[in-house]
């Protein structure tokens, strides 16, 4: 019986991972998970690629070691981020959810049972998530790896260390989180509902910093040196690194090594017990909160303050939009995932401006004083992915069942609602950044140049706006969600040439602040743009089967025409 | 008037509603009655507009409601059988906004929404989120929501479903004065006492079939049965209840 009950909860809980009630009818949510394995299966398999064209013979073995060592340091890193931004993402499905423990709680189900389930669930994805990162890399990368000198035991042992490093290295940071949130679980659960946000968001931002300016010290020169003693001591993803080396067996002469690979071991202990202890003490008591306390927060305020987004419906709509963004914590952490990718790219930027000032030998703050491109490009890059992540979530439904209300009460034309959707995504995506770019860049750079990059920020914001906006035919938050309809692999790819060419739009835009005539041109340009977007999108908007959309639908891969040989069409 | 003719809605091939054809006029109470699953709620759905039939139509005062869909929904109310609501905004939040959707001028709604938040003894609990709110209390959201703009049709769909007895009492008298005010006013509902009570008129749903529409008097006289649920047994209720329940009983115990 209990067997059974187990192997049912543990199924449930895996494929429970994304709310299924917000899916349409035609939705499966296999085929979400698929296209995300598919993503990191695609990103380990492009990965791998890079193991054959190392060619470990013609390198001399200093020059190889150099490189194996930051390999070997990227890919354990970029692991524990990619489990890192799982398990923040994963967050609100760490404890069953309020209906699960309402549906359950009546059943002759032990709470341990409940419990194992639940943690064989997030162990399963855990090991997916590892597993689909790691299926290329954890093939070709420890051929290379492979200490000089070893044999086909030496390979075997180089695989194992491979493994157990990846699989110790997530589930360290896996765990924890689980201790960060199972301390939280420990407030009264309406001040832990209301703490999760921030620590979402913080564990997102400190996994994304760590990742990107954590500086290069797999290197024997940096390992000596005393200075980068607290340093390694700090940087867990240099721990687990030690721990990869002492495995492989190619520790010799490093004496700091012996050092990351304690760090580790008792990192990983300390972890393991911590989330256990944390996790078993909250879970049980959480458990019962559940039921007796809502998921969703009161508002704190009382005041009824509504201001005007243009006429009621309008106002109506972006109200709503606002409200469930502020309330949803699972909407609020995918929007904070996407901004998390801009901000990793804004890391990225900074720091290469940060060495770009090193080389200079310019003291701080120098370069970021004067008008330059990293600082440009963020609050572009900032932009995209604050429209792109708000236009995603718009998509996502709350309360589905719920949306009739919208469709009793639609007593005006399907182009006003249409117009009025888009309002919210100017007002949550595109002011906050233009606004946020204004206060930032005003406060540190000289007014003219800041005024007339954000006359161009707000013109990007708008052709950003209304391309996402193109052919969404609904009222943000109230459409069925299809899940896996868009091919996450050309998204992927369609992003890194995006950014490439952001990044050479930018320069140009450097350029023309110089020079006015430029600067008029480019200005003219992007606004023709933003137009023939608009008049696109207003066009589609105004078309005569266009109608405001409450289910989302597959597009068919045959298309009936419906003509019967008599040539009437069927009723 | 809301006159229903030969409307009929099949999915994938099944017949939810089969050839229904009734009147409801303003100033009446009209009832509408079936077991579960004989299509009262397809019907209501069809005729707030929210699916469409599959055959037959349905006019509002003389017009298909089709023709002005737009106009038509301004003036009907509609309380659904689930309270479906937003459980992230407080009700007061959620009232506001449907008079926003309907393009009620702002502040007469929000006195008006005031004054029934007051009468239906939600006052206090406007601020609070609807996810805290007891079923009763979703239902008179639902109710406030559908009143909100004082309209010529109204459908309640088990409008009783979860209300206290107070509260159903207030929601029954509030039915016959709209009705007496010349509302057009169709209502759903599983408690035949309370339809008995308050309904001029009722349609019978059974598998699908209308398979009475005339008023309860009238039904009375012809069936030769005293009262409205015995007239609803008898038309609708093909089964055994007691063997069922007896049965039932028999194969937990097996």
């Amino acid at each position: 019986m209990t067997n059974l009950q187990f192997r049912v909860l543990y199924r449930e809980f895996l494929f429970r991972m994304v709310d299924l009630e917000m899916l349409s009818a035609q939705g499966d949510i296999s085929e979400l998970f698929g296209k995300f394995a598919s993503l990191l299966v695609f990103f380990s398999s492009t990965l791998a690629l890079g193991a054959f064209f190392r060619d470990t013979r013609r390198i001399p073995p200093e020059k190889l070691l150099l490189a194996n060592w930051g390999t070997e340091h990227f890919l354990i890193a970029t692991t524990m981020l990619v489990v890192g931004l799982f398990a923040v993402l994963s967050w609100d499905s760490t404890f069953p959810d309020r209906r699960d423990v309402l549906v359950l709680a009546p059943l002759p189900i032990r709470a341990r049972t409940l419990f194992l389930a639940k943690v064989a669930a997030l162990a399963a994805a855990l090991g997916i998530t590892v597993g689909a990162l790691n299926i290329g890399t954890g093939v070709t990368w420890p051929m290379i790896f492979l200490p000089v000198g070893a044999g086909f035991l030496g390979l075997l042992r180089c695989y194992a260390a491979y493994w157990i490093t990846m699989v110790a290295a997530g589930a360290f940071i896996f765990c924890c989180l689980l201790v960060v949130q199972g301390l939280a679980a420990q407030l009264p659960r309406r001040r832990f509902l209301r703490l999760s946000a921030f620590l979402q968001m913080a564990a997102f931002c400190l996994l994304l910093c760590v990742y990107f300016l954590q500086p290069s010290l797999a290197t024997p020169k940096a390992l000596a040196a005393a200075t980068n003693h607290r340093l390694l001591a700090a940087l867990p993803s240099y721990w687990f690194w030690g721990l990869f080396q002492s495995l492989n067996g190619s520790t010799a002469g490093q004496p700091a090594i012996a050092f990351l690979v304690r760090r580790a071991w008792a990192g990983l202990a300390l972890a393991a017990l911590g989330a256990g202890v944390a996790f078993l003490l909250s879970y049980f008591r959480t458990l019962r909160k559940i039921v007796e306390e809502p998921d969703i927060v009161a508002a704190t305020r009382r005041l009824n303050w509504s201001p005007r987004f243009g006429n009621s419906l309008a106002t109506a709509v972006v109200l709503f939009s606002v409200r469930t963004l502020l309330r949803s914590r699972q909407h609020r952490v995918i929007l904070a995932f996407y901004l998390g990718i801009g901000f990793a790219v804004v890391i990225f930027l900074m720091k290469a401006l940060l060495q770009e000032q090193e080389r200079l030998g310019a003291s701080t703050g120098v370069l970021s004083h004067q008008v330059n491109v990293p600082l440009l490009a963020s609050t572009a890059v900032m932009m995209a992915a604050w429209v792109a992540g708000t236009r995603i979530v718009f998509a996502m439904p709350l309360e589905l069942r719920a949306n009739w209300i919208f469709r009793v009460t639609a007593v005006r034309g399907t182009i006003e609602y249409l117009t009025a959707s888009r309002r919210p995504l100017f007002v949550l995506a595109v002011a906050p950044v233009w606004v946020g770019s204004a206060a930032l860049l005003l406060s540190i750079w000289p007014w003219q140049p800041v005024l007339e990059h954000l006359v161009v920020l707000g013109l990007w914001g708008a052709i950003l706006a209304y391309l996402c906006l193109h052919g969404f035919q609904k009222i943000p938050f109230t459409c069925s969600y299809l899940p896996g309809k868009s091919p996450l692999t050309f998204v992927f790819l369609g992003v890194s040439l995006f950014l490439n060419l952001l990044i050479a739009g930018v320069n140009f835009e450097r350029r023309a602040l110089d020079r006015p005539a430029s600067y008029a041109a480019m200005v003219a340009v992007l606004a023709v743009a933003a137009l023939c977007v608009r008049w696109r999108t207003m066009a589609r908007a105004k078309s005569e089967e266009s109608e405001v959309q409450f289910e989302e639908t597959l597009t068919p891969t045959v298309l009936v025409l419906g003509l019967n040989r008599d040539g009437v069409v069927p009723m | 008037m809301l006159e229903l003719r030969h409307v009929s809605k099949r999915f994938s091939g099944i017949a939810a509603v089969d050839d229904v054809s009734f009147t409801a006029r303003p100033g009446e109470i009209t009832g509408y009655l079936g077991p579960n699953g004989s299509g009262k709620s397809t019907t209501m759905k069809m005729i707030t507009g929210l699916i469409q039939p599959t055959s037959g139509k349905i006019l509002f005062e003389g017009q298909p409601i089709e023709r002005d869909l737009i106009a038509y929904k301004q003036r009907m109310g509609y309380v659904p059988e689930e309270p479906h609501l937003y459980p992230h905004l407080s009700g007061l939040e959620y009232l506001v906004m449907v008079g926003q959707l309907r393009n009620l001028p702002s502040r007469p709604t929000a006195e008006r929404i005031d004054g029934m938040l007051r009468l239906l003894s939600l006052h206090g609990d406007r601020h609070s989120p609807i996810s805290n709110y007891s079923k009763g209390m979703r239902q008179k959201v639902l109710l406030v929501a559908a009143l909100l703009h004082d309209p010529d049709l109204i459908l309640l769909d088990e409008p009783f479903s979860g209300l206290d007895v107070a509260s159903g009492l207030v929601l029954r008298s509030l039915i016959q004065e709209l009705a007496a005010r010349g509302k057009v006013v169709l209502f759903s509902s599983h408690e035949l006492e309370t339809v008995e009570r308050v309904c001029s008129h009722v349609v019978i749903l059974h598998r699908s079939k209308m398979v009475a529409d005339d008023s309860i008097a009238r039904l009375r006289a012809l069936m030769s049965l005293p009262t409205l649920e015995e007239i609803f047994s008898q038309l609708a209720v093909e089964q055994d209840t007691t063997a069922i329940s007896k049965q039932i009983a028999d194969l937990i115990r097996a």
